[in-house]
Parts: C-alpha cells; sequence; structure tokens
C-alpha cells in the first residue's frame, strides 16, 4: 500500500458554510438536487447517489436549556473493514492503494446489497438508462476523490474548506492531530471524542465530535454485519465453487447433447456448416 | 502533480540533483557567505548575490562537479563518453572561471568552451550552474528574513533569475518562489512580477482544462508570464524547483500564446 491517508474531520471548526458539498458537486460533476423546505436548515436529509457529502445541522439541546446547531460533514467513512466491500457479490467494490473504499462501474450490477448493509447509511443506488433505454442501476457513493490523490491532489472537499474543519494527510499525522485537538477541546466539551470505530477496523475519516456519536446520529459502534462476513469469507466462495460445478456440468451437457446432435443432423443432411 | 509532460526518468535525476545540493549545502561553511545589502543598490534591483563576499572552495567545487557526472552517467551510462573528460579540462583555474561566468550566465563562454573542447555545448554550463547553486541557496537562506520585496523587472532579489514560478498558500497569499536559489517572498496577486502593472485590465489568466491547480498570468503590457501553482491542494508540496520543472508545459502554452519568461522593458520618454 502507498500511504495510507486519512481525512480529518473537526467538527468544532465547522461553520456549515457547505461549501465541502458545492466543492465536491464540482468535481465530481454531480447534478444539483433541489429539494422541498423540510423544516430544517439542513439540505439534503443525508447522501445520495448524486450527494456525496452532505453538511449535516443538528438541532442539540446542551443541557443548559440552550439550542445550538451541531455542524457534520458526513460522506463515506472509508472503513478498513468495509462492510460493502463484504457483501459486494460482484467484486466491484475494493480497497484503493490510499485506503479508500472505491466502486469499479464496469463490474457493479446495481444489487443494493452494499447499501443495505453499509453501517452508515452512505451508499445510494442511481438509476440510468442504456442508449436502448432498459434501466439499470449503478451503485454511487463518496470515492475521497481517489482520482485526485492520484494525482498528488487532496480531496475537493478539503481543498476548500475555509475553516480547516478538514484537514487530509497521513494517517498517524492526522490521528496525533485529531488527539491533541481533543485534549485542548475537553475542557469546553465534557462529551468529546475521537469517532474512529474499531468495530470497522478504523475508518479514512474520523472525526472530533463535541457529543456522544448518537447525538450526531451516528451508531455509538457500528461492526460489520456478521451476515456480511458469512457471506463474504464463506458463503461466499462455496458459491463461487458450486458456480464452477454446475458449469461444468451445463457444459459438460452442451459438449455431449453437440456431439450427439450432430451426429444425427449428418444422418440426416450429410454435412454441416451451411452457412 | 503526479502527472507530468516530463517523464519520471528526468524528474527522478533532478531529484537527485536536488538532493545533492541540499548536500552540498551543508557542507558550506556560513561564513564563507559575507552578504552585504547596501540599501541603494537593493533598490536599484541589484540581486543580493552580486553584494555578496563569497568565498568560493574550490576544490569542493570541483569534486560537485565529479559528483554530479557521476550521477548523470548512473542514470544515463551512454553519457559517459562526453563526461569522461570534463575533469580532466578543470583546474582550479577554470574552476574559477566557470563560477565567474554561471554567475553572470554568460552561455556565450559556455558555448565557446564547449566548441573550443569539443564538448556537446549543454554540459559546461549545466554543470557550473548545478555546482553554483548551493552558494546561491544559502546565500537565500542568510538573507531570507532581510529582504521581504523584489522590484519589478529585476527578477529574484537574491540571484536576478528572471521570475517565473509563484505559489498559492493559506488564505491565497501569492509567494514567488525562484526555482535557481529558492529564495521565496511575497507578491501581490493582482501584479506583473515583470514590469510591475497592476491594471486588471492588462493582466490575464490562462487556465488548462483538467488542470485544477495551476493558471498562467499574462500581462498585456510588458508580455511576460509567470506560473502560478495552487500548492495548497497538494498533499506534499514539492520544492519549487521541482515545481518549476513538472509545470513546464504552463511554459509551452504561454509562449505559444505570445508571451515571454521575461517581460519587455516598456519605452520610456
Amino acid at each position: 500500500m502507498a500511504t495510507e491517508y486519512v481525512k480529518l474531520v473537526d467538527v468544532t471548526k465547522c461553520d456549515g458554510c457547505r461549501a465541502c458539498m458545492v466543492a465536491c458537486k464540482n468535481w465530481n460533476d454531480l447534478p444539483a438536487e433541489p429539494e422541498e423546505f423540510s423544516g430544517t436548515v439542513q439540505s439534503h436529509k443525508k447522501t445520495t447517489a448524486d450527494t456525496w457529502n452532505v453538511l449535516q445541522y443538528i438541532e442539540h439541546e446542551n443541557g443548559k436549556g440552550d439550542l445550538e446547531y451541531l455542524f457534520r460533514h458526513s460522506s463515506c467513512f472509508h472503513c478498513t473493514d468495509a462492510a460493502c466491500e463484504k457483501v459486494c457479490p460482484e467484486n466491484a467494490i475494493s480497497y484503493s492503494k490510499f485506503g479508500t473504499v472505491v466502486i469499479d462501474h464496469d463490474k457493479c450490477v446495481g444489487c443494493g446489497y452494499c447499501v443495505q448493509n453499509c453501517p452508515f447509511e452512505v451508499i445510494s443506488l442511481k438509476e440510468y438508462k442504456d442508449k436502448n433505454g432498459k434501466e439499470y442501476k449503478l451503485s454511487q457513493k463518496c470515492t475521497m476523490c481517489t482520482d485526485r490523490l492520484e494525482e498528488g491532489l487532496q480531496p475537493a472537499c478539503v481543498t476548500t474548506c475555509h475553516t480547516n474543519a478538514l484537514e487530509f494527510g497521513n494517517k498517524d499525522e492526522m490521528l496525533a492531530k485529531a488527539e491533541k485537538r481533543l485534549s485542548e477541546i475537553k475542557g469546553k466539551f465534557p462529551n468529546a471524542n475521537i469517532y474512529n470505530p474499531k468495530g470497522v477496523g478504523g475508518t479514512h475519516t474520523i472525526y472530533v465530535l463535541t457529543e456522544k456519536p448518537s447525538v450526531y446520529g451516528l451508531p455509538e459502534n457500528p461492526k460489520v454485519p456478521t451476515s456480511a462476513v458469512v457471506w463474504k469469507d464463506y458463503a461466499q466462495p462455496i458459491g463461487k465453487m458450486m458456480i464452477g460445478a454446475t458449469t461444468m456440468a451445463v457444459v459438460g451437457a452442451f459438449i455431449t447433447n453437440n456431439i450427439i446432435s450432430k451426429r444425427i443432423k449428418g444422418k440426416e443432411d450429410g454435412g454441416e456448416g451451411h452457412e | 502533480m503526479i502527472k507530468s509532460v516530463v517523464s519520471k526518468e528526468y524528474q527522478e535525476l533532478q531529484k537527485q540533483i536536488v538532493a545533492l545540493q541540499e548536500k552540498w549545502k551543508l557542507q558550506l561553511d556560513p561564513e564563507s557567505i559575507r552578504p552585504n545589502l547596501d540599501q541603494a543598490a537593493m533598490e536599484a534591483g541589484v540581486p543580493a548575490a552580486a553584494l555578496t563576499a563569497i568565498n568560493f572552495d574550490i576544490s569542493l567545487f570541483l569534486q560537485w562537479i565529479d559528483e554530479v557526472n557521476t550521477t548523470l552517467i548512473n542514470k544515463n551510462p551512454e553519457l559517459e563518453p562526453k563526461l569522461s573528460n570534463i575533469h580532466s579540462l578543470l583546474n582550479e583555474e577554470t574552476a574559477i572561471r566557470w563560477i565567474e561566468e554561471a554567475f553572470s550566465l554568460n552561455h556565450v563562454f559556455f558555448i565557446h568552451f564547449a566548441q573550443e573542447h569539443g564538448i556537446e555545448e549543454w554540459i559546461p554550463q549545466f554543470l557550473a550552474e548545478t555546482a553554483l547553486r548551493p552558494y546561491l541557496q544559502l546565500i537565500a537562506e542568510k538573507v531570507q528574513s532581510e529582504i521581504h520585496r523584489a522590484i519589478p523587472g529585476a527578477g529574484c532579489p537574491v540571484c536576478g533569475e528572471p521570475v517565473r514560478v509563484a505559489v498559492l498558500e493559506e488564505e491565497g497569499k501569492k509567494v514567488m518562489h525562484c526555482p535557481r536559489c529558492l529564495y521565496h517572498w511575497h507578491a501581490k496577486r493582482l501584479e506583473c512580477g515583470h514590469c510591475g502593472n497592476e491594471n486588471h485590465e492588462t493582466i490575464q489568466f490562462i487556465s488548462i482544462e483538467g488542470d485544477a491547480t495551476s493558471q498562467i498570468q499574462v500581462c498585456d503590457e510588458c508580455s511576460g508570464y509567470i506560473k502560478i501553482i495552487d500548492t495548497r491542494q497538494y498533499i506534499t508540496k514539492p520544492s519549487a524547483a521541482l515545481l518549476d520543472l513538472k509545470s513546464i508545459h504552463l511554459d509551452f502554452v504561454a509562449q505559444e500564446h505570445g508571451y515571454n519568461a521575461v517581460g519587455e522593458k516598456k519605452e520610456t520618454n
């Protein structure tokens, strides 16, 4: 693996400007998704196939009788043990050399297992039409701008962040930064914590949060679903083996049938290859 | 910028040379350089290096040239017959001459030298310049905190190299970087580094589709251009010399559009 990178999101520095959302749309060429007003400042309910990161505005009662907004840049976490990667039956989801989790759209069949199994609900299916008008679906999510990383550039959202709430760099360096920041804010935010959940082997987007993860709508202890582990590590290889066996049987049958039918054909018209 | 019009091998070679220069700079005695920053001369655009008394270590200079030769031959063994006789051509006297002429960028001298000794034209100046740079870089390091601005048209305040590259740093600050001596200084966002023009109507920017980090600032007053690279987007920031090399495609684009690396002097009445 090349250098493993981490995106560090320090929510205490975020001012909710949503430039990260715009930068993401801009770089990844994603269409706008106009939304009806739903009684909150937050623009979209959650990430979608065309909106890979959403700035959450959480209305939080802080215990002193004050209502405050908690901002969180939410997008794919790029888990070290990614459930989406585990459940994908086509091996369309893989880890890049930077540690990011990416979808190969040539392999994706749009089955939606990844959407079902993502502990953070950041993957979505998008419907497309091919030139014959046939509909098909593909999984879409944040790529951590892997195409930019390959060019030695930081993700678009990080580049645009004007308060440095988003930072990007070497994993160790970012983890150290997170620890340092946590110690600085502990006095002001007693519930502050670093969100880098172990249940998914740690993530490549880590957070410095001011409140418990659940306040931000994040699972306290996300896990790769057992069914996913069973699927990827046990069932799927066996499945593949069985496909192999049945395929061989079919091919075998085809050859035998063909020989027999040829023989019959030969008897009937005395030759082959009409065309 | 990982993709570049410059081949990986050549970038690798340049990286090695930059590393060598860094190493050589550390071999120098800091006391061998005594800048004498005369304010009046600086105001007139005389580069700091020309106002500095330098105690050149000739044996070190010769040793460095040998080291560059070895590096070049290691990278490209075909160069061996072309470079092997350089060592015998250099003695203390020629080395001093080389330093002086490289200092004043006298390419005519080096072309003559090459013709006289039957070596390829690029070799003498390339070697002399490469081995001279550690001195310039040491001067730049020493005066970094003392000079804060450049005189338009005079090039780099330390070594006199025409301004070539600017990078955008935090909060969008434009910082000029000299790829020769690595000196850097702040500049106005809307100012031609060659002629000092600040008219927004005659300063334009050329950007290249698909190149998210760079633009060319061109001046219609003096027909000069500089390259501006937004290194805020980079994960790791390369040195100015490598940045200049990797962005060489911008020089082609600018020159194809009729702009020059050195601005034309305005005619004054």
